[in-house]
């Protein structure tokens, strides 16, 4: 009861401050008349009695303040009252306030925008129940830190391991042939093969139905049971309860639904976001390596591996344990585990090593934080000439009796006020940017697959919006307003003009135009490096055919098929499409140039290579293509032969090395005519019967080694069918479906599309896209750092109008003046210019050390950005300058 | 002003006011008056310390506050002991014993 007595009490202090006001006054009043009516009654004259009775009050407007400061809420009442202040204060300078919000909006928005990068890629946590419990169990070679697990493999980890409250495996997410009935044509969507206790470990909780059970995994083909992601339940089954129970069919075969996931779990991929999971038992019905027997094989490895660590358990004896039973499949089983590690990560650790794309995002990250703090020391300066010219307010606020603590905290409101009102900006923009990394679709590619992209303005990202807002009022406002309280009482009022004395007062702006110059000259390079950088790649290893090509991709895992009816599919394929009209050439691959799909790796050992002590064999990136291929795309041969048609099963094993390959293992030879042996030095030996030439493979990528197998020799299931045609390549899309259609009418065609497009989306548009971000942020930078510049010198010379005219008076001619003030400009950029370079050479060791290891130091970059920057500074200084030369002494004087 | 007006002690002024109040609904005058009466003279509340404690205990729900008409015919805001107002005075009671009986105590040992 008293508390709700309390909150009464502050909300009505709170709104209706009038009444309650009212009512005191008149409290205060009435006690005053009567205490006069006791003096009368007492017999003083009523002259007398007012008087004494005054003096017994102590003053009307006192006591009633006292009254105020004791209310309830009247630390709110105060902060309302400096946040009434402060906003009239900024709305008398309206455009400096815009200003300045826009500036820290900018500033604010780029790193938000940008953070959201960072964060979708390595910082959000899976979306489980205490996802920082569940660690990723990976192999380990010499050239890979994470490597899968074969479900031999897994199945001992999972029962030869303590540290954990259970141990999951998922494959990758699959293309799946899907129909909601028996008699649908089948629609290609995304599968998730998951250990029967993954839903368990993971603590998710199915919002309809059930999870799977251990038992409905251990059996191979026997449970055909399907859990349904939230997303797709909603989309294709409308969200229907009653869809527990029903029987669907995935790859032709049906199984029943038993349930279906929650909303707030989308899966542990940080892309994709699968459409339902299956048991790994039923492995066979869906695509896996088909040259090995998924459940024997131990080296068919095709599997995640995740578990949750035990509460106290160290991740330091988790890794220890796992790498006794690594060591133990080495010595178990030596023909399938050679120099096999095991490593035990957390989710940071896990994401950074699967994908190199959160570096851009650092990089980023750490441009669009120059920016902010360009915007802050621009900020910094202009409430600090505002504060200077507040010098004589503040004065009198503080003669009057005003605490210096409680001044500074009415100036911090202020900056409080810019900065949430540029944290709102901040937000927006960070939309704006979330926005267009949606729109383009250079980020996630358009596939059959459920992908997303995942970046959001989630709560994280918000939090760290009004996190950077606060720490930026913080950074440009204490400073400003401990300084300016800091005066001078009995000067600032004497003269409309006050500073501190000496050199002290000069010493901070000195600084924040050093700061700025540096951080922009910083960012100015870093753009420029960037740019030259994805340049560079964008250009490299590009001069192979794009145009003309129409690509699309099979799965006969889809439909069934074993490795002979696979090959001869391939193989009745390839011969249609040769025959067909239009056609001008055709190609197989298992993955085509700058695709989305990773290339396979291959071991193997150089004949004639002298091994080093610590290593079994070398790896490599990998195709499967057949004898159009290098044709097709327009692959040059610079030695030796492309594939043949002769090259078959019983023919001797051949290989196609790119040029890198055969320079880096036969540095001065001819590559053509030696041997590779697969896997090691025992394995099967491979005669390297041509080189091509060295393309790009992957995006951003430096040049690598680079493997061709020939598809009859190294059978495939899931291949990529490539055709040059003469006019627009999707004219031949119906011609590939006549002829898929007489060869097996229920095998689906998956990504088609002209290649040339896939092409520009992975190749180009990616780089263009960095390219255009750091761009916009060096010139931001630019931008502010020139404003700043201007503004900063614009108001020194203002301030000092009196000096200089003084100096003329006595004899200083313009040019004096002009050199006078340019020359402390000079200074001051060629500082910042120092400090910058030295910052733009250690972000340039940092960027080569993650990206494009291109090493050394970009001069040409320096010899553009350097110049440019002085210039343009110092044309901000220039102006201000020569409006001080031009001065009028006679009018500079008579100022005060 | 008589100088034995000695500063009153932290909380004592609460004690007081609902001491006083205890008697029946009075003005802030009469608070004051009374607490005078009530200590022979050696406490005067200034209305500089009166109203905001008034005002604090009116917050806190142990007086509530309404306008009446004074002897002589004039508006004045009138106090009144509230329910919890009386517990507390109890309880402001027994601590203040206490506290009496202890520091007493204190400087009789010597």
């Amino acid at each position: 009861m008293p508390l709700l007595v309390k909150a009464r009490s502050f909300l009505r202090n709170l709104f209706f401050t009038r009444r309650v006001d009212a009512d005191l006054d008149q409290e205060v009043h009435s006690h005053l008349e009567m205490l006069i009516d006791e003096k009368i009654r007492a017999g003083m004259t009523p002259a007398e009695a007012q008087r004494a009775a005054r003096i017994e009050l102590g003053g009307v407007e006192q006591v009633k303040i006292h009254v105020r400061d004791s209310r309830t809420g009247a630390f709110l009442d105060s902060l309302m009252q400096d946040v009434r202040f402060a906003i009239r204060g900024l709305r008398r300078t309206a455009g400096l306030t815009a200003f300045v919000v826009v500036t820290l909006a900018l500033g604010i928005g780029m790193t938000s925008g940008t953070f959201s990068m960072v964060d979708g890629l390595i910082f959000r946590p899976y979306p489980v129940p205490h996802p920082g419990g569940v660690v990723t169990l990976a192999g380990t070679t010499h050239d890979s830190m994470i490597e899968d697990f074969s479900y031999r493999e897994y199945l001992d980890i999972r029962d030869k391991t303590k540290s954990y409250d259970g141990v999951i495996a998922y494959a990758d997410m699959q293309a799946v042939g899907f129909g909601a009935e028996p008699a649908a044509t089948p629609r290609v969507k995304g599968g998730m093969m998951v250990s029967g206790n993954f839903f368990r470990v993971l603590d998710v909780e199915p919002r309809l139905g059930r999870g799977f059970r251990e038992d409905e995994d251990q059996v191979p083909g026997r449970d055909a049971v399907v859990v349904l992601g939230a997303d797709f339940w909603q989309h294709e089954f409308a969200a229907d309860p009653g869809v527990v129970g029903r029987t669907v069919r995935l790859n032709g075969t049906p199984f029943t639904v038993i349930g279906v996931a929650p909303d707030s779990f989308s899966g542990l991929l940080t892309f994709g976001h699968p459409d339902f999971y299956i048991p790994l038992a039923m492995a066979r019905t869906f695509s896996t390596n088909i040259e090995k027997n998924f459940f024997e094989d131990r080296d068919d490895r095709e599997l995640n591996v995740k578990a949750r660590l035990q509460p106290g358990t160290a991740l330091a004896q988790a890794r220890n344990e796992l790498a006794v039973v690594a060591k133990s499949f080495e010595r178990d089983y030596p023909n399938v585990t050679r120099s096999r590690g095991a490593a035990v990560y957390t989710q940071f650790q896990t994401r950074t090593i699967e994908d190199d794309n959160w570096k851009f995002g650092v990089i980023f990250v750490i441009l669009a934080l120059a920016v902010l703090l360009v915007a802050c020391t621009n900020v910094a300066g202009l409430l600090l000439s505002r504060a200077r010219a507040r010098a004589r307010e503040i004065a009198v606020r503080l003669a009057l009796g005003a605490g210096r603590l409680r001044l500074i905290r009415l100036l911090l409101t202020e900056s409080l006020i810019l900065a949430i009102l540029g944290g709102l900006g901040g937000i927006a923009i960070g939309y704006g940017l979330v926005n267009w990394f949606h729109s383009k679709e250079s980020i996630v590619f358009e596939t059959e697959l459920p992908m997303a992209v995942p970046f959001h303005m989630d709560k994280r990202v918000l939090l760290a919006c009004v996190g950077m807002a606060v720490l930026s009022a913080l950074l440009f406002g204490l400073a400003p307003a401990v300084q300016s309280t800091r005066v001078d009482l009995v000067n600032a009022l004497k003269s409309a003009d006050v500073d501190l004395p000496g050199r002290k007062r000069l010493w901070g702006r000195n600084l924040l135009v050093v700061a700025q110059v540096s951080m922009s000259l910083m960012l100015l390079t870093a753009a420029f490096l960037m740019a030259r950088g994805f340049q560079h790649t964008l250009l490299e290893g590009t001069d192979f055919t794009k145009d003309h090509l129409l690509m699309t991709s099979f799965d006969p895992r889809l439909v069934q098929y074993n490795a002979a009816q696979t090959q001869q599919f391939y193989k009745l394929l390839a011969e249609r499409m040769r025959e067909s009209p239009g056609v001008q050439s055709e190609a197989l691959t298992q993955n085509v140039p700058m695709g989305q799909e990773a290339y396979d790796g291959v071991t193997f050992v150089p004949e004639g290579f002298t091994m080093p002590p610590d290593r079994e064999n070398f790896a490599s990136m990998m195709d499967t293509a057949d004898e159009g291929y290098f044709q097709t795309l327009g692959i040059a041969i610079l030695r030796g032969r492309a594939f043949l048609a002769s090259d078959t099963v019983d023919a001797p094993r051949v290989a196609i090395v790119n040029d890198h390959f055969a320079r880096h293992y036969w540095p001065g030879g001819d590559a053509v005519g030696k041997h590779i042996r697969l896997d090691s030095s025992t394995g099967t030996p491979v005669e390297i019967v041509g080189i091509a030439q060295t393309i790009k493979y992957q995006s951003t990528s430096s040049p690598i080694d680079f493997v061709y197998l020939p598809l009859a020799q190294h059978p495939v299931a899931r291949m990529v069918l490539m055709l040059r045609s003469s006019g627009d390549p999707l004219q031949l899309v119906q011609p590939v479906k006549d002829a898929v259609r007489s060869l097996d009418p229920n095998l689906p065609m998956l990504q088609t599309r002209a290649y040339e497009e896939l092409y520009l989306n992975q190749a180009i548009r990616g780089p263009q896209m960095a390219i255009d971000m750091v761009g916009s942020m060096g010139l931001v930078g630019l931008l502010l750092a020139i404003a700043g510049l201007y503004g900063l010198m614009a108001y020194n010379v203002s301030r000092r109008t009196h000096e200089i005219g003084i100096r003329m008076a006595l004899g200083a001619a313009g040019s004096d003046v002009l050199r006078m003030v340019m020359g402390k400009g000079i200074v001051l950029v060629a500082m910042g210019t120092a400090l910058g370079l030295a910052m733009g050479f250690a972000l340039e060791r940092l960027m080569n050390s993650m990206l494009f290891n291109s090493g050394g130091v970009d001069v040409v970059a320096y010899l553009i950005v350097v110049p440019t920057l002085f210039l343009v500074t110092m044309l901000a200084t220039y102006v201000p300058a020569r409006r001080a030369s031009r001065i009028a002494p006679t009018q500079a004087l008579r100022y005060e | 002003m008589s100088p034995e007006q000695t500063s009153l002690l932290q909380g004592t002024l609460d004690l007081l006011i609902l001491k006083s109040l205890r008697a029946g609904e009075m003005h802030g005058l009469g608070v004051s008056r009374r607490i005078e009466q009530l200590t022979g003279g050696t406490f005067v509340v200034k209305p500089g310390s009166l109203f905001p404690a008034l005002h604090r205990m009116e917050e806190e729900g142990w007086i509530s506050a309404f306008w009446g008409e004074s002897e002589n015919n004039r508006r004045a805001k009138y106090y009144r002991l509230s329910k919890a107002g009386e517990k507390q005075l109890e309880a402001e009671t027994k601590r203040w014993s206490r506290i009496s009986l202890a520091i007493g105590q204190a400087l009789e040992a010597s």
